[in-house]
């Protein structure tokens, strides 16, 4: 009887803790949301050998979490120059991706299966640039833990289907003050493969943003920088502007 | 054993030059086998090994011909629920460019995507194989080069490598290494990776892939995969796993290893006569050793045994020197299968070194020896018969197995009778190859009378030449025909090979010739590549429009060719503009149907014209129904026409370029024929064009003269074995002609005493053994000419039915045997210098004494 | 007629054998003579220089008045073919030939024109009363029979030597002496120099001249 209700208790704790870790990551998201975004980005990848390479790009992104599309064109150096980038996110599904170089005029598909792939040599992958979607996961709050002095939740994340991430498991952790993330864990299995980091947290437009995103691949021993500038928020887009033809128009 | 060494080993030590010779045979049979084998295993072998490591983990592959497909095809494969990935691939040959490092392949793959399939990154190592994916992909010049490749030719991340494109040369640069093993060891190292997009536009190719490279979802079997994709592509697409594109390799090597075979088979067959004839030369010579032996108790099965022992010693010896040889040949037959299969086939293989098989240098041993043992057996069988009271007498002669002649000619005529009832009786292959080999049976079994009667024959016409030196060079013939005809059926197969294989390339050539005058008649051919056949590069379409602006020229037809695949079989499948080829080609030779009739049809897109040697190879008729798998469903059209071409060896399909855009949703061209105006001048024509395209495309402006005699250059290389067979033909009459005299003039030692004792003078002997020798040479000649004829036939009716399909006139090789006359008398005569010299240079008192 | 002078002969082998040593022989025209011995005794090897089959390691012959030793191979052929005829032990017909072509033959060789050739043979053959076997084969006729194509063959040119290698050696005794009747017979009525070499004792002494060899020496020269 009473080992019954022990049960019973337990199990609701576990609902209501894992409700409270999905909370906390919508909670997140709603807070980051905008109708749009744009910012210059520029991305310095210091590979094992120390060998630097840097690259830039301006982004823009219309739409929020889960329904969003966004258009990278790079910037420099010049062999990227004009090199486009159209990511159309879906709610229920992976994103669609295509891909526009000019020097050879035609877009490309790039397909779904190659999600674990590196973005263009950096320590992303195509994957970690995509937003998730809440419902596509399990989330558990592991406790709480501070990161560089501030108080967070330690949340992890499984896919509820196994396929649709290349990791088997990620772990987020959410500052308690303004609910931004600054830093991800990534495993495959039990080992970690990928360490993001977000510093440099600034309010822009009433938006909590971190400019300055470190992601450490740990099996390749490399690791990429990205800043943020001249972010804004809710700058005025049109649909048309982030469709496979609009890819092909130059900046 | 021990009789091998204390009596063989004297004999051939003595006779050593004799015995060398007598091994030839051997040592042209196995080294052809060894080296054709080994060079045909090597290309297979580096073919197999470059789809391999390319195909990677990719479990099927969808293809559609060698012309491509659209690239929605890529995303319809996708959609196919049990596809885990898919990935375009282009593949491309392309000359390196550098000296001595011939082709490289360009494997063309959408790096986004191929990694699921392909693993670049073979050491898994902290080095990326591409400096920075983003430029790779965003620059087409990009390219990936092997560790070895580019090592070999000191080139590293950055450095300039010019290829010939669509656009002209281009310098490519390299922004990517790849590591030793696994795939960089595809096309002997010579591989290069480019983005696919970038090959597109490189190549010419338009929006369109040449292969889909496959991987299934877990838990989906190959069959159920390759059905599901079947259904989801249509029938236009051919979906097979990695291996099936060396079979297909395989089936297009077939040919030219046919006629490889034969030729092994004939020089082993010749070798046996050759070996047959020593033997029964030796034991005739060693008659009264024979006698001793046995008049010390040797056994008959003993001496048996002592030749056949010697004959397999004489093949071990001619197997390992042939083996040896064989090995030499293979490394230039290599190259030489290499070229062919490149420049007749289109296909490219590289092969870098030579596989030598174990078990093949085994079986040729074994096919040496026993070869030299089963052309050892009567000869050691005489011996064995030998009366030793007989044999140790002087003077005396026994004269061993007479009486065979009739049997023999027996046996001759009843071959020839069941031979002509096989040829009127079946279309059966096994009726018509049983017919052949009795043919060929009956043939040699004729060979001995029939030298026998020639000899005769010739009897008087030499008397008239030289009275004595005539008479005595006829009689010797007469006196040993055994001696003789050996060496008369090795000639006499030799030449029919080669009179059959020539007169199977003079009809060909009249044959090509004539489809030339009448089909390849434009005034120029513009092309991708210097040479018509390679379909590496292709042209757009507006580029129709643009010549035909040009001033001079009158007429332009884009062509598009590609191969597809017709009942199991690579097949050209040609698309032209219909109405204008039918009126300049209005002379050319119909198999059936109505010149105007089938282009009109074919025009209105209701038929389909097809080649001759397609309807002959896979029994097609005027009016049946064809059913071509096309990327659009399948294409049902009756036969309208057939057409006598050349174009290619599996045979041609005919259709409207209009119905080929539609079906095939391709606009691309691999050539144009271009007709100038009447008083055009063709220096001025061929600026011009160059003018307006060079800037901006790689063509080449080849004029009719170029074009024909490419053909003849290839077509003779497909005939080369012809020479290759006048080779041996000639080596078999000196090897046999030298062995006959050398034999002829120590048995015949005392005779040729008597007659310098009697008062012949030096030059009245050589004369006889000239005259003998040539003798020997009119009459195998005469038989081999004969049997030639036959043979051709023969070889008429095989490549018709059995592989190019090309029915041709028989035409007997005058010309041919115009030039076989001098050579082989020649070499009859030149075989006889030496023997003559050793005869009128021995002593006389012993071979007076002699016996 | 034949005229040695200090003739030697050897043979280089393993071991340099001596066959003849220091021969001086003359012979008369339309002499004849024996020569005897044991078997190696070197009476054939004599026979051969005679003939011009070989030739002497030293010393000098002539025959009817030429030096051997200067004549070429061609030269010495010639002289063989018109001036010396030879009858073998063993016959050496040529088994090809029927007896008028073999008879014919030196004629042929010397290049006579054909009808003139076949009418010498046939006289040469009738000559010795083969008259009824021109067109036999050497293996259809006996012993006898070859030996008298053959020497019918030897005589084709009227050759002023004729040299006879052991003639009876091969056949029977009356038959043997049918052949010595016969070479007798020839000598006498063509006036031939006539050399036979023999073992046989009764074939020697029918001679007028004995000559006899030991291990290389003459060792007796008799004259009856």
């Amino acid at each position: 009887m009473s080992s019954r209700l022990t049960a019973g208790l337990l199990l609701m704790a576990g609902a209501l803790s894992a409700q409270d870790a999905r909370q906390i990551v919508a909670e997140s998201q709603r807070r980051g949301r905008a109708d749009s975004q744009r910012y210059e980005g520029s991305l310095e990848v210091v590979g094992a050998n120390h060998k630097v390479s840097k690259k830039s790009w301006q982004s823009d992104r219309l739409g929020s979490y889960g329904n969003s599309k966004a258009i990278i064109r790079f910037t420099t150096p010049a062999e990227v120059k004009g090199v486009a980038l159209l990511v159309v996110n879906h709610p229920e599904r992976s994103s669609d991706q295509w891909m526009w170089t000019p020097a050879i005029g035609r877009d490309r598909r790039i397909a779904q299966q190659d999600r674990s792939t590196r973005f263009f040599g950096t320590d992303f992958s195509f994957e970690d640039l995509e937003e998730r979607d809440v419902d596509q996961f399990d989330f558990k709050l592991e406790g709480d833990e501070a990161v560089d002095g501030a108080a967070c939740w330690r949340i992890e994340s499984k896919p509820k289907q196994s396929k649709s991430s290349q990791y088997t498991s990620s772990r987020v952790w959410i500052r308690k003050d303004n609910y931004v993330p600054v830093q991800y864990e990534n495993y495959v299995k039990d080992k970690l493969v990928r360490r993001l980091v977000e510093k440099d947290i600034q309010n822009i437009q009433g938006i909590w943003t971190a400019r300055l995103l470190e992601m450490t691949d740990l099996g390749r021993n490399s690791r990429t920088i990205l800043k943020l500038e001249n972010v804004r928020y809710n700058v005025p887009m049109k649909d048309d502007d982030f469709t496979v033809q609009a890819l092909r128009r130059a900046m | 054993m021990i009789l091998l060494r204390l009596i063989s080993w004297p004999y051939a030590r003595k006779h050593m030059v004799r015995w060398l010779l007598t091994i030839g045979g051997i040592v042209l049979g196995v080294a052809l086998l060894v080296g054709m084998y080994t060079a045909n295993q090597s290309v297979l072998e580096a073919f197999n090994r470059t789809v391999e490591h390319i195909a990677g983990k990719t479990q099927l592959q969808v293809s559609a011909g060698d012309g491509g497909f659209p690239e929605e095809a890529l995303e319809r494969a996708e959609s196919d629920p049990d596809v885990r990935a898919a990935a375009p691939v282009i593949e491309q040959v392309v000359d390196s460019g550098i000296k001595g490092q011939g082709k490289l392949l360009i494997l063309a793959v959408d790096m986004t995507g191929d990694r699921s399939l392909r693993d670049y990154d073979l050491e898994g190592g902290d080095q990326d194989v591409i400096d920075d994916p983003l430029v790779f992909l965003a620059q087409p010049d990009s390219l990936i080069l092997t560790r070895d490749f580019a090592a070999r030719n000191g080139l590293g991340s950055g450095s300039k490598l010019a290829l010939k494109t669509m656009e002209g040369d281009k310098q490519f640069t390299v922004r990517g290494i790849l590591r030793s093993g696994g795939m960089s060891s595809a096309f002997g190292g010579n591989l290069a990776i480019m983005d696919i997009y970038a090959a597109e536009k490189v190549f010419g190719m338009g929006r369109r892939f040449d292969r889909i490279d496959i991987g299934l979802k877990e838990g989906v079997s190959l069959e159920q995969g390759q059905a599901s994709l079947r259904k989801v592509l249509g029938p236009g697409y051919e979906v097979d796993p990695p291996s099936g594109r060396g079979e297909h390799f395989e089936s297009l090597m077939s040919v030219y290893e046919m006629t490889m075979n034969v030729a092994s088979l004939f020089a082993l067959f010749i070798g046996t006569f050759i070996i047959y004839n020593s033997f029964s030369i030796a034991v005739t010579q060693r008659r009264s050793e024979i006698g001793i032996l046995r008049a010390l108790g040797a056994t008959r099965g003993q001496i048996r045994t002592l030749f056949l022992g010697e004959s397999a010693v004489a093949g071990l010896v001619g197997s390992a020197v042939g083996i040896g040889f064989g090995l030499l040949m293979a490394q230039g037959l290599t190259a030489s299968t290499n070229a062919f299969m490149e420049g007749v086939m289109g296909v490219s293989a590289n092969a870098d070194h030579m596989l030598v098989r174990p078990w093949l240098l085994v079986t040729a041993a074994a096919v040496g020896v026993i070869t030299s043992m089963i052309a050892a057996f009567l000869p050691a069988r005489n011996a064995a018969r030998v009366d030793p009271v007989k044999a140790l007498q002087k003077g005396q002669y026994q004269v061993l197995s007479a009486g065979e002649n009739r049997r023999r000619r027996i046996a001759a005529l009843t071959a020839i009778a069941i031979a002509a009832a096989c040829l009127a009786l079946g279309r059966s292959h096994v009726i018509f190859y049983s017919g052949y080999l009795l043919a060929v049976i009956a043939m040699l079994l004729l060979t001995p009378s029939l030298s026998l009667y020639l000899s005769r024959a010739l009897r008087g016409p030499l008397k008239l030449v030289r009275p004595v030196e005539g008479a005595l060079a006829a009689d010797s013939l007469i006196q040993a025909p055994r001696r003789t005809s050996a060496t008369v059926a090795a000639l006499m197969l030799s030449l029919a090979l080669v009179i059959a294989l020539g007169g199977l390339a003079r009809a060909s050539y009249t044959d090509i010739k004539e489809w030339m005058d009448t089909t390849m008649n434009p005034d120029f051919f513009i092309t991708t590549s210097e040479v018509i056949s390679s379909r590496t590069y292709r042209f757009p379409d507006i580029m129709t429009d643009g010549l035909r602006q040009i001033p001079g020229i009158a007429e332009v037809q884009p062509v598009r060719i590609v191969r597809i695949n017709f009942g199991g079989n690579p097949v050209m499948l040609v698309a032209t503009d219909s109405t204008s080829i039918a009126r300049r080609t209005r002379g050319r030779k119909v198999t059936a149907g109505d010149f105007d009739e089938m282009y009109r049809d074919v025009a209105a897109q209701k038929g389909i014209i097809i080649a001759d040697n397609l309807a002959q190879l896979q029994k097609l008729k005027l009016g049946q129904m064809m059913e071509i798998a096309t990327p659009s469903g399948v294409l049902r059209q009756p036969v309208a026409g057939i057409l006598k071409d050349y174009s290619n060896q599996l045979g041609t399909f005919f259709i409207d370029r209009a119905l080929y855009r539609k079906l095939w949703k391709d606009d691309t061209v691999d050539v144009f024929r271009v007709y100038l105006s009447p008083r055009a001048s063709r220096s001025e024509v061929k600026g011009r064009i160059l003018d307006r395209f060079t800037h901006e495309r790689r063509l080449f402006v080849l004029s009719n003269t170029d074009v024909r005699s490419y053909v003849l250059k290839v077509t003779d290389q497909w005939f080369a074995m012809t020479y290759l067979q006048l080779f041996v033909a000639v080596l078999v009459a000196i090897l046999g002609i030298v062995n006959t005299l050398t034999v002829s003039i120590t048995d015949r030692r005392r005779e040729l005493g008597v007659l310098r004792a009697v008062g012949g003078l030096r030059s009245q002997i050589r004369h006889t053994i000239w005259m003998e020798a040539v003798a020997i040479g009119v009459i195998g000649l005469t038989l081999g000419v004969a049997a030639g004829a036959v043979n051709l036939y023969y070889q008429l009716t095989v490549s018709r039915e059995s592989f190019a399909g090309i029915s041709l006139d028989y035409t007997f090789p005058y010309g041919i045997v115009a030039v076989l006359i001098p050579v082989i008398l020649g070499a009859a005569f030149g075989s006889a210098l030496f023997p003559a010299e050793t005869a009128v240079r021995s002593s006389l008192v012993e071979a007076l004494e002699y016996e | 007629m034949i005229s040695l002078v200090a003739v030697q002969k050897s043979f280089d082998g393993k071991r340099k054998v001596t066959a003849l040593e220091q021969i001086d022989l003359q012979v008369a025209r339309g002499e004849m003579l024996s020569i005897v011995g044991p078997s190696g005794s070197g009476k054939s090897t004599l026979l051969n220089l005679i003939g011009g089959l070989d030739r002497p390691t030293s010393g000098e012959i002539r025959i009817d008045g030429r030096t051997i030793a200067s004549l070429s191979d061609d030269d010495l052929t010639r002289l063989r073919r018109d001036k010396i005829g030879f009858i073998f032990q063993f016959f050496n017909l040529l088994p090809s030939l029927n007896c008028l072509e073999n008879v014919a033959l030196p004629l042929h060789l010397k290049g006579m024109p054909r009808q003139q050739t076949t009418a010498r043979a046939r006289e040469l053959l009738e000559l010795v009363q083969l008259g009824h076997r021109l067109d036999h084969q050497p293996d259809e006729l006996s012993g006898g029979e070859r030996q008298r194509v053959a020497i019918a063959r030897a005589l084709a040119f009227d050759p002023p030597v004729l040299l006879a290698d052991e003639p009876t050696g091969n056949l029977d005794s009356h038959t043997g002496a049918d052949i010595l009747r016969l070479i007798r017979d020839l000598h006498e009525r063509l006036g031939a120099t006539v050399l036979i070499v023999t073992h046989d004792k009764g074939v020697a002494e029918s001679c007028p001249r004995m000559v006899t060899l030991h291990d290389g020496r003459i060792v007796g020269d008799v004259r009856r």
